[in-house]
């Protein structure tokens, strides 16, 4: 149900855009945040607020995978399993999450907590394997790591990214992503050790980039 | 007075920035902004595509079109264009402008190029399914033709093909496979860019990507048909012509629509003696390579099982129509027609050019009369007035380029949409290039009108007068810096909007045109089916015009100004006519359809020209059947005022024109018109060069300001959707499925107080009747409503006694218990 709130909030979005189409990713992820999924009702009013058709909304709303169409968990967990996470161990971490918690690929538990879903990278490769819970990073996983991780998601104890920010809900994450500021942005550091070690070497032992390269 | 810059000046064509490059060795130069498959295409190289269509934005979707490329560096050196190192590049020809110097190998001279677009046909046929034998498109298919000349031989893919459950409709009519789409995009980007009527999309991403509709709301355009003759795969289909004929085993003929004023080019394609499927053909003055579904899909009315297929005359004994034979219908209708002593003619809007000069010339040489209107519609004496003055024998006036060259376009008593499909596309074209403005005065915004991005002047019916004085004055519009006028035929019921019209053309210097709802409109205009128009747009009251027409016709013009068409009904039903000659006509379309129907019921004698059973064969003494367009040649004039000519599509059809029983009739009563084919009316109309006398002077009546709708009751707006009621719309389910909900528009305020939701069912009623419609919501005045014409078996005319202007209630129905079900 898109209330009234939901709809003056979406049209507060499209407003912040010279095109207001140009609002219809955010304008979805608020869908998301109210109604746990796209729904046909959040297509409709996406459509008929910025004057699009709604098979225009559709063909945006099924393109990007961050939309669902089918009702998500508490928490979003998505483990990477693009290259270099596969191999420092991301894909034994998939295999023993669909084992422990009964579930495939972009399926979520029966008590409606998690839904399991492989990622693609998340830029995240010096810290790997990475897993995300609603987009938070939780760094250097291992599949022991990850187990306790979903269990204390589905316990409702509190949970930290690795980073530093509390967890919150998938649903408040896509409040977040719909650009309604929760105030924990600047929760965590930007960039870790091993995202700076590459840096730090280069340093000590005096290298630049060479000239002429990229203006 | 506004001053905007001209456009009007700069007509001729600026000396192009030609831009000098290699193609396959051939030095050529095009214009500045050309893409390299269009200059290819010049020199007679064909790039293989699917994707590209020159009348789309270029979109590289397919990438079938890969090309080598050098340009020269800031050195002077040329450069191929580099991929990964050491590799080169293909680039898609098709989103890639030429520039100076460029060098292009196509797959004729380059061996990577060659191989870039084999390598991507061998994708693109990775999950085709190859059922070219059962495709409708197999024979006809880009994809065939092109696997053939520029793919591989051999598929190298083993594997399990991707496969969707098939077919879906995306609406009732159109139809798609899936499994046989290339995803080039063509059909999402038409229906955005052209129609403007976005409902189908790219939907899902990787290799389920397809095109799709949101589940709720089906892909209704008025243009729909378009997507499938423009899909380069079989992709897209119609329910009408699925599986009904192979490509190679059809012949075709290029015609003129018969529908609008449009005089759309199409092909016509049909087996074994019937028309099977029409196609868009293209004609890029007039309708480019785009048709209305209305001219693609509402050809089954000549099959139909009512068809007309030999004389009858109304046996004196039983009062029943008989089969006669030709020459004793002929000499029955004469001898009828004689006894008659006055008779009226009605020639309807569906005739050629040709047919309607013979009624012209029939009525006046054979009847003695100027008895014959061909408005079967409501119109008006102002309006007779008007297109004598501005209208008649003009010859080609404001042209479908002239739209886009305009400032400003204002429509009045128009929409586009639903009344002249070709021309809307045209004008969306022409707002989409953003030069040109439209307005339009018109009750509320229409679809239509926002595809068209319109500026709405807000006018109830029956007061657009004062809408159309003040547009003289629009700084905004500035009709005097090279503006179009575009009259309706709807301006008619409204008095003193024509002869406003006519003083704000002359005010303003702006051009007009006359833009009717019928394809035989302006042809019979032309050729003098009117009271107070000879042939060639002579004022019948010019002595001079008279002399003109009676030394071709060799005989003298009756001087007694003619009655029209409401004129005509009513003096044949008080016994002031004697008889009429009918030609298609519905009675249904006239103002009054249930006078009209008493009118030809108590006339003394009626002949019926016309193609399948109608109300005026129930009643006529004698029918002739006569050709439907495909099965004669001819001509339409269009609203602009081009003769669009066409051949008989379906030679071996003995079906008769107009024109030739009207010579049967005419010899028969010792006055032969002078020919008896299409070709010798052509001919002798042809023989009367353009009027170059006085003209009859425009209309002067003064408006009268419109009654407010009685307490309680609403005025209403109505006009034609395109898809909707009628005899030449009948034979094709798909199509009338694919139309609009038929749906009463109301203002949000009249929504409220009817307690109603959008969606319900209303019942919209007069004094005479009533009807039951859906409720829509539109920017009405709140004591206005719109109601279709003619749509889902309500006729408002007919039904409600009802046209523009008229007072009506609405009410809201309540919703069907649904507890309660009636025992069987």
């Amino acid at each position: 149900m898109i209330t009234d709130e939901t709809k003056a909030e979406l049209r507060e979005i499209a407003a912040r855009y010279p095109q207001p189409r140009s609002g219809l990713l955010p304008m979805l992820h608020l869908v998301q945040s109210a109604e746990g999924r796209v729904t046909a009702e959040g297509i409709e009013a996406c459509a008929e607020i910025l004057g699009i058709t709604a098979a225009e909304v559709s063909g945006v709303a099924t393109f990007y995978t961050m939309y669902k169409r089918r009702p998500m968990g508490d928490y979003h967990v998505g483990v990477c399993t693009n290259t270099l996470c596969a191999v420092m161990g991301g894909d034994v971490i998939f295999e023993r999450l669909k084992e422990h918690l009964g579930v495939g690929n972009d399926e979520t538990t029966e008590d409606g907590k998690i839904t399991l879903e492989h990622v693609e990278c998340n830029a995240a490769c010096d810290y790997a394997p990475v897993v995300m819970v609603n987009w938070e990073f939780m760094d250097n996983q291992t599949p022991e790591s990850a187990t306790r991780l979903v269990d204390d998601l589905r316990a409702g104890s509190e949970v930290r990214s690795t980073r530093g920010p509390r967890i919150c809900t998938w649903r408040e994450a896509e409040r977040v992503l719909a650009g309604f500021d929760d105030g924990l942005a600047d929760e965590g550091p930007a960039a870790g050790p091993a995202t700076l070690v590459g840096l730090e070497i280069a340093r000590e032992n005096g290298w630049k980039a060479p000239e002429g390269g990229q203006q | 007075m506004t001053v905007t810059p001209s456009k009007a000046g700069s007509n001729a064509p600026a000396p192009q920035d030609l831009v000098t490059l290699t193609i396959d060795g051939i030095e050529t130069s095009v214009p500045k902004g050309t893409l390299v498959i269009r200059a290819a295409e010049q020199i007679g190289v064909q790039i293989p595509r699917f994707c590209d269509h020159p009348l789309l934005a270029p979109v590289g979707a397919c990438r079938q079109c890969l090309v080598e490329v050098a340009m020269p560096g800031p050195d002077g050196e040329l450069r191929t264009m580099m991929g990964p190192p050491g590799r080169v590049k293909p680039q898609a020809s098709c989103t890639l402008p030429v520039a100076e110097g460029m060098q292009v190998k196509t797959q004729l001279t380059s061996p990577i190029a060659d191989k870039a677009q084999q390598g991507v046909m061998e994708q693109l046929l990775i999950n085709h399914p190859l059922d070219c034998p059962v495709c409708d498109k197999g024979g006809e298919c880009p994809l065939q033709n092109q696997a053939m000349t520029n793919g591989r031989g051999e598929s190298r893919f083993q594997e399990v093909k991707r496969t969707f459950p098939k077919p879906i409709n995306i609406s009732a009519q159109v139809l798609l496979d899936r499994e046989r789409c290339v995803l080039c995009a063509r059909c999402t980007r038409f229906s955005e860019q052209v129609a403007g009527d976005p409902f189908i999309a790219l939907v899902e991403r990787g290799a389920l990507q397809q095109v799709g509709i949101y589940e709720k709301e089906p892909y209704r355009s008025n243009f729909s048909g378009n997507v499938i003759q423009i899909c380069p795969v079989g992709a897209l289909t119609s329910a009408d012509y699925r599986f009904r004929a192979r490509p190679f085993d059809l012949v075709s003929t290029p015609s003129v629509a018969e529908h609008d004023s449009g005089g759309a080019a199409i092909r016509v394609d049909h087996r074994r003696g019937k028309v099977v499927r029409r196609l868009a053909w293209n004609d890029p003055e007039v309708n480019e390579e785009w048709i209305t579904d209305k001219d693609r899909f509402a050809f089954h009315y000549a099959n139909r099982p009512d068809r007309l297929t030999h004389p009858q005359v109304r046996d004196g004994e039983t009062g029943e129509l008989r089969p006669a034979s030709w020459p004793e219908a002929f000499a029955v209708a004469a001898r009828g027609l004689r006894a008659a002593g006055r008779v009226g003619v009605l020639t309807g809007g569906r005739l050629t050019r040709e047919d309607a000069y013979g009624y012209a010339k029939f009525a006046r040489v054979a009847l003695g009369t100027n008895d014959i209107d061909f408005r079967s519609r409501p119109a008006s004496a102002e309006e007779e007035q008007f297109l004598a003055s501005r209208v008649a024998g003009r010859g080609l006036g404001v042209t479908y380029t002239d739209l886009e060259r305009a400032n400003a376009v204002v429509l009045l008593g128009l929409e586009p949409e639903e009344e002249a499909g070709t021309l809307f596309l045209r004008l969306r074209k022409a707002y989409r290039a953003g030069g040109t403005r439209i307005f339009a005065v018109a009750p509320f915004t229409s679809n239509g009108l926002r595809k068209l991005g319109a500026t709405v002047v807000k006018a109830a019916p029956g007061e657009e007068v004062p809408a159309i004085e003040q547009l003289a004055h629009d700084g905004e519009l500035a009709l005097d810096g090279g503006g179009v006028i575009l009259v309706g035929e709807r301006l008619a019921t409204v008095p003193g909007a024509l002869s406003a019209v006519a003083v704000l053309a002359s005010q303003t210097g702006a051009r007009l045109a006359w833009v009717p709802r019928r394809a035989g409109d302006r042809g019979a205009l032309d050729a003098g089916c009117l009271g107070s128009v000879l042939p060639g747009g002579r004022p019948l009251a010019d002595a001079g015009a008279r002399v003109d027409v009676g030394a071709v016709w060799g005989s003298t013009v009756p001087t007694v100004p003619g009655r029209d068409t409401d004129g005509i009904l009513a003096a044949a039903a008080a016994g002031e006519l004697g008889g009429l000659v009918v030609a298609g006509v519905d009675l249904d379309d006239l103002a009054d359809p249930t006078a009209a129907r008493a009118a030809v019921a108590s006339a003394g004698f009626v002949v019926s020209l016309e193609l399948r059973a109608s109300a005026v064969t129930e009643h006529a003494d004698v029918v002739f059947p006569v050709a439907p367009v495909a099965e004669k040649p001819g001509s339409f004039v269009s609203w602009e005022g081009r003769v669009r000519p066409f051949e008989k599509v379906l030679e071996g059809s003995n079906a008769v024109p107009d024109v030739r029983v009207l010579a049967g009739i005419a010899d028969e009563l010792g006055t032969p018109l002078g020919f008896q084919t299409i070709e010798a009316a052509a001919a002798e109309l042809d023989e009367f060069a353009s009027w170059d006398g006085e003209r009859a002077a425009d209309p002067t009546v003064a408006a009268s300001p419109a009654a407010p709708a009685p307490a309680g009751s609403h005025r209403l707006a109505t006009w034609k959707t395109m898809i909707g009621d009628g005899p030449m719309q009948d034979g094709d389910p798909a199509y009338h499925a694919s139309g609009p909900t038929p749906t009463v528009l109301v203002s949000a305020a009249t929504l409220e107080s009817l307690g109603a939701a959008v969606g319900d069912q209303v019942e919209l009623s007069t004094d005479t009747g009533t009807a039951v419609l859906a409720v829509g919501v539109a920017d009405l005045a709140d004591d206005v409503v719109w109601a279709p014409t003619s749509s889902g078996g309500v006729n408002l005319g007919r039904d409600l006694g009802a046209g523009a202007g008229s007072a009506v209630r609405l009410s809201l129905v309540p919703a069907a218990a649904p507890a309660v079900q009636e025992a069987m």
